[in-house]
């Protein structure tokens, strides 16, 4: 019976095919089939039956021949499958062992999209790359730098920058663990990248993915020119290593954090911080804005979203603003952003010598940065009172992936001391570590563009 | 090797200018509002006090407006939460049984109140 129902499913698909392919608008080769046989059968008007059922045949194979070239299948290629890989990789990263799935998550989702293989300029305008295509609009906003500065005001509504405040020295593990960017711009350089590029690539180390992502729009878009030569679009492959590295923090982290700390060093206690002003609050924002972006105006949209965010926050005259900022408006970007970012590893694209190169700086400007914090701590230690001195573990909370990365030093300070809690210590030098790679990616602009 | 000669000498010097200068800039950024925020309580500390001062509130050699912690502030919060959750009426805390003698009267008779119902089946 399951036989019977089978051959007849595929006797009335070949029927359906034969009927609908000279009707229906095809591709190129399914147009021309189409016409050819019009062609035929109207100069052969005597042609008996036997033929008519031939040339149905004939249509039914053609068309499914068209059906086939268009598929997935026939436009795979091995660089396909490993970038579904690494999709479904992201996705059980985030789904089964929970890390950054906010963000894994869609760029997982994004990059099996991005992957999925079709004919590439049949005019379908389905590709991310290709103009016209929906992915294309979304993509735009990654392009034209849109969706980072949206991001930095969500987050500027939803930090809390009263530790920062309270124990302002923190700022200087912030502006240490940005060490990585400067060093891996130059390991970019030695490995033969040209210097816009490799000021992206630095960026990395930040730890920051709408920061990273805003300069390699502006630098790497594949459309810069440095020294008569065009910059590679690296949007992708940049986008993609800062959201992962920021998302294995945890795993990078600590063997540097306890390599270059003591038992002695993690046991050290911080004073707790005292309690700041409302107008301290407000003032953090505009006081911030003003000194950083005078000093760095390229980095305008980014810094001026976040402290604007914060002063939505801080001011409490604008709560619904606030609220929506750091709720609707962020999920929305960090959708979009994770989704297109994903997307555009398209494998043709992506799967190239400098991808990989820009994974490995990548992994080097964290681990630069980790330890660029943690040493900063303890040089500061050597000139501080023994009562304000700071656990060097808080350092590596330095690099801006909030708040990952002061997770990482309260898990550490518990490991070391189960009672000592590091979490609101460590939050200083994590935004100070946003407010520092904002920075660095503005003089990086200044220079560049 | 061939790496380097593919690389303009240029652009690493100016990467060399570009990473000593901005990693400068950073540090000075971020130095510059450490010590803006250093300084802002200690001005606002200030000026309450000179305001307490003029107000004769305080004395030349009192201190004025001390800063407490977060543990501070959650110790007195909940010292305050607990005193005033077990706040009620005092009493003397001794028991006594005094028997009420009440006139008989059907109204208040027990046995009245009762309704011979057959619970019993």
């Amino acid at each position: 019976m399951k036989r019977a129902l089978t051959v007849f499913g595929i006797i009335l698909f070949l029927g359906l095919i034969s009927w609908a392919v000279p009707n229906q608008k095809m591709g190129d080769l399914g147009r021309e089939v189409a016409g050819n046989e019009v062609v035929k059968e109207k100069s052969s008007q005597s042609s008996d039956l036997n033929q008519g059922s031939q040339a149905s045949a004939d249509h039914a194979k053609r068309g499914v021949k068209n059906f086939w070239s268009y598929s997935g299948f026939a436009n795979a290629s091995i660089k396909h499958f490993l970038m579904i890989l690494a999709g479904l990789l992201f996705l059980y990263l985030s789904i089964r062992h929970g890390f950054e799935p906010l963000l894994l998550v869609p760029i997982g989702m994004g990059i099996l999209i991005g992957n999925i293989p079709f004919l590439l300029n049949s005019g379908m305008e389905i590709g991310i790359y290709e103009k016209g295509s929906v992915l294309n609009y979304l993509y735009f906003g990654v392009t034209a730098g849109i969706y980072p500065p949206l991001i930095f005001l969500g987050l500027g509504a939803m930090t809390d920058f009263s530790y920062l405040i309270s124990n302002p020295k923190t700022l200087l593990l912030g502006a240490a663990a940005q060490l990585g960017i400067f060093v891996t711009l130059i390991a970019a350089l030695y490995l033969g990248f040209t210097l816009p590029e490799a000021a992206s690539i630095g960026i990395i180390g930040g730890a920051d993915g709408p920061t990273a992502i805003y300069t390699a729009s502006r630098l790497a878009n594949g459309v810069k020119m440095w020294n008569g030569i065009q910059s590679a679009n690296l949007i992708g492959p940049i986008a993609i290593a800062a959201y992962s590295y920021m998302a294995l923090v945890p795993l990078i982290q600590p063997p540097i954090m306890r390599l270059l700390t003591t038992k002695k060093e993690r046991l050290i206690r911080m004073k707790s911080p005292r309690q700041v002003s409302r107008l301290e609050k407000i003032l953090f924002p505009i006081i911030g804005l003003l000194l950083t972006c005078f000093i760095a105006p390229s980095a305008l949209p980014l810094l001026g979203m976040l402290f604007f965010g914060n002063i939505l926050r801080e001011s409490g005259v604008t709560r619904r603003l606030a609220d929506t900022a750091k709720t609707s408006l962020l999920d929305i970007v960090t959708i979009l952003i994770g989704l297109t970012v994903g997307a555009s590893t398209q494998a043709d694209v992506f799967l190239t010598t400098k991808s990989l190169m820009i994974f490995a700086l990548g992994a080097v400007s964290f681990m630069v940065a980790t330890a660029g914090g943690v040493s900063f701590a303890k040089l500061m230690n050597l000139f501080l009172k023994p009562e304000n001195r700071v656990n060097p573990l808080i350092g590596s909370a330095g690099v801006s992936a909030v708040p990952a990365a002061a997770r990482v030093s309260q898990v550490e300070g518990l490991r070391a001391d189960p009672t000592n809690h590091l979490l609101m210590h460590a939050m200083g030098p994590n935004v100070a570590g946003v407010i520092g790679s904002a920075v660095a990616a503005g003089i990086m602009l200044s220079f560049l563009l | 090797m061939e790496l380097l000669l593919v690389i303009p000498p240029v652009d690493i010097k100016l990467g060399l200018i570009i990473a000593l200068v901005g990693i400068l800039i950073v540090f000075t950024a971020l130095a510059v509002m450490s010590l803006i925020f250093n300084q802002i309580p200690k001005f606002f500390k200030n000026q309450k006090r000179s305001k307490l001062l003029k107000e004769g509130k305080i004395k030349d050699h009192e201190e004025c407006c001390t800063d407490l912690s977060g543990e501070t502030n959650a110790a007195i919060a909940l010292a305050l939460h607990l005193y005033m959750s077990e706040m009620h009426d005092m009493e003397s805390n001794v028991i006594t049984i005094e028997k009420v003698s009440r006139r008989y009267s059907p109204w208040n008779s027990k046995i009245y109140g009762l309704r011979n119902l057959n619970f019993n089946k």
